[in-house]
């Protein structure tokens, strides 16, 4: 991270003002493996200049300044694209319940990617009370959860049901060959026979879901309570908690919950497990709630030793396969990624990241139509 | 002229963007648009060189790379020496990476400067995920090490400041 302003690299762009970093405290998932937790720690204002020297003139820099506004909420900036111009330009992590307000702003418009990440559920296999150690207990709660129900309920189409852990992608459809992983259908007759066979639970399941994804753990746990006749509490962890419940998971403590949603991503669509399953079975996972799976870090070191592209696409698959088989997490969806953007801003989006390099705005856009002064808000609207 | 991706050659650059950029990476997000890596992650996910121009597998444990001949936004150069000083930099680090230490080069790993444009990665034993982890692998000035560095101006090490 760069801690301040410099001409330091040869990206497409230069920080010229502010800094946005992340204080960081380690916390120790195995052996010398370890992740940090991480503090956000932004100033007001973040500006980024054209690199002239960029060698990728074809890629851009297409934009001569790009400003980063840490001084707005969320749900202003998304006031300030929808109904003015000039403030905010391109607002990320849109909410999909705040989709359709962008898609019918006068300025704004939505941009949507499959990104490369997942909503799953993290199962703490040593719950007291309830089955989860055992695999027929956790592939009947995959079985009790309509994909395709959630996706329409709580993301209004904007998410892709997961079979897996591997994100739906245009790259990842090798990973995810036709017939080679089979993910889990909706089934109730087969998911109750399971969960009984399982020896069922003795107590209510807590469903805990991270801050943005309410909308999901409630439909998720109407599904597990009507599929299952289970009693499901749910509840939602603030940023405080959120923290807490991070460092207790790598530590392999225990929770206050049994099923945990969160999202994750990986920053690249060529190897998914090395950030998806890795994080939520491998020895070294920042998510595993459960024992070391010896039979996943054997398919884990097999990956590691393949130079070819070709046979890591086919190790990763073996390895989503046995995650799959054995129910490792509650798979969920991919959540496309949603950005509002002024309509005269051409903006591409990354399937992993976000960056600006190729971006560009149009001749109507305010800051090529208007120079010297920031148009407010209502200025904004009389003359858009 | 059609370029990468469809897009036409750039023109000179133009125009301002605000963004609003709640992911709790944007940290990350703004060395990505700021730096450059041996790789970088193409619009569909998948990598790409960047600052490299092409790598080989010489054997299975030694990746060699090609550096175009460029510069940074200082002016000065950016060579296979530039990748020379940014592996060194990370290898005096048990755990440079904010995400965790899947994305850690083996300690033990070699880097060996052929030439201004060829670099050569002596892996100690076969890791075919490297390629990913160059992704994290930043290349800086010579003075961003000597006068920034990643956490090193303030007095702390390079341990999750990557």
């Amino acid at each position: 991270m760069i801690d301040a302003p410099g001409p330091w690299a040869s990206g497409a762009f230069v920080l010229v003002e502010g800094h946005s970093v992340v204080h960081t405290e380690r916390v120790a998932t195995d052996g010398e493996d370890c992740t940090w937790l991480q503090t956000e720690d932004r100033s007001p204002t973040v500006r980024l200049h054209a690199n002239p020297h960029h060698w990728n003139q074809r890629r851009g820099p297409r934009l001569a300044e790009v400003e980063f506004r840490n001084d707005l909420t969320s749900a202003e900036a998304l006031d300030l694209v929808c109904d003015g111009i000039g403030e905010v330009d391109l607002v990320t992590e849109v909410p999909a319940a705040a989709a359709r307000r962008v898609q019918q702003s006068r300025h704004a418009r939505l941009v949507s990617v499959a990104a490369v990440r997942v909503l799953a559920g993290v199962l703490d296999r040593e719950a007291e009370g309830l089955p989860l150690h055992d695999g027929r207990a956790r592939r009947a709660l995959n079985l009790a959860i309509d994909r395709a129900a959630l996706v329409r309920e709580a993301f209004d189409g904007h998410a892709a049901p997961l079979h897996g852990l591997t994100p739906p992608t245009p790259l990842t459809a090798l990973h995810r060959f036709p017939g080679r992983l089979r993910g889990y259908p909706h089934d109730r007759v087969a998911a109750r026979r399971l969960w009984a066979a399982a020896g069922g639970a003795s107590r209510a399941l807590r469903l805990a879901a991270f801050e943005g994804w309410e909308a999901a753990a409630d439909v998720v746990a109407a599904q597990l309570r009507e599929s299952l006749d289970l009693v499901v509490e749910v509840g939602v962890l603030d940023r405080d908690q959120q923290y807490e419940a991070r460092r207790r998971l790598a530590e392999q403590g225990s929770g206050d919950w049994d099923v945990l949603l969160l999202d994750h991503g990986s920053q690249s669509a060529d190897v998914p497990p090395v950030e998806l399953h890795r994080a939520f079975v491998g020895r070294s996972g920042e998510f595993r709630a459960g024992p070391v799976d010896p039979r996943f870090e054997q398919l884990f070191a097999r990956l590691r030793a393949q130079t070819s592209q070709l046979r890591q696409v086919l190790a990763a698959n073996r390895i989503d396969r046995h995650v799959t088989r054995e129910a490792s997490a509650l798979f969920l969806v991919a959540p496309r990624s949603l950005y509002a953007v002024n309509r005269h801003v051409r903006f591409l989006p990354y399937a992993t990241s976000f960056e600006l390099a190729d971006t560009s705005v149009r001749r109507r856009h305010w800051s090529r139509r208007r120079r010297s002064r920031r148009p407010g808000r209502d200025e904004g609207q009389a003359t858009a | 002229m059609v370029g990468v991706n469809g897009l036409r050659p750039r023109t000179a650059p133009r125009g301002t963007v605000r963004v609003v950029d709640p992911h709790p990476l944007n940290w990350l997000y703004l060395t990505y648009n700021t730096v450059e890596e041996p790789v970088r992650v193409s619009r569909g996910g998948k990598i790409r060189p960047a600052a490299m121009r092409r790598f080989r597998w010489v054997d299975r444990q030694t990746l060699e790379l090609h550096f175009r001949r460029e510069r940074f936004a200082d002016g000065t150069a950016l060579d296979a020496r530039s990748f020379h000083r940014a592996v060194t930099e990370q290898l005096r680090w048990q755990a440079p990476h904010p995400p965790g230490t899947q994305f850690n080069l083996d300690r033990r790993t070699r880097v060996e400067v052929v030439d201004d444009e060829t670099a050569r990665l002596h892996l100690p034993e076969v890791d075919g995920l490297v390629l990913g982890k160059l992704r994290a692998t930043h290349i800086m000035t010579e003075h961003f090490w000597r006068d920034l560095g990643f956490g090193y101006a303030q007095g702390r090490p390079g341990e999750g400041h990557w």
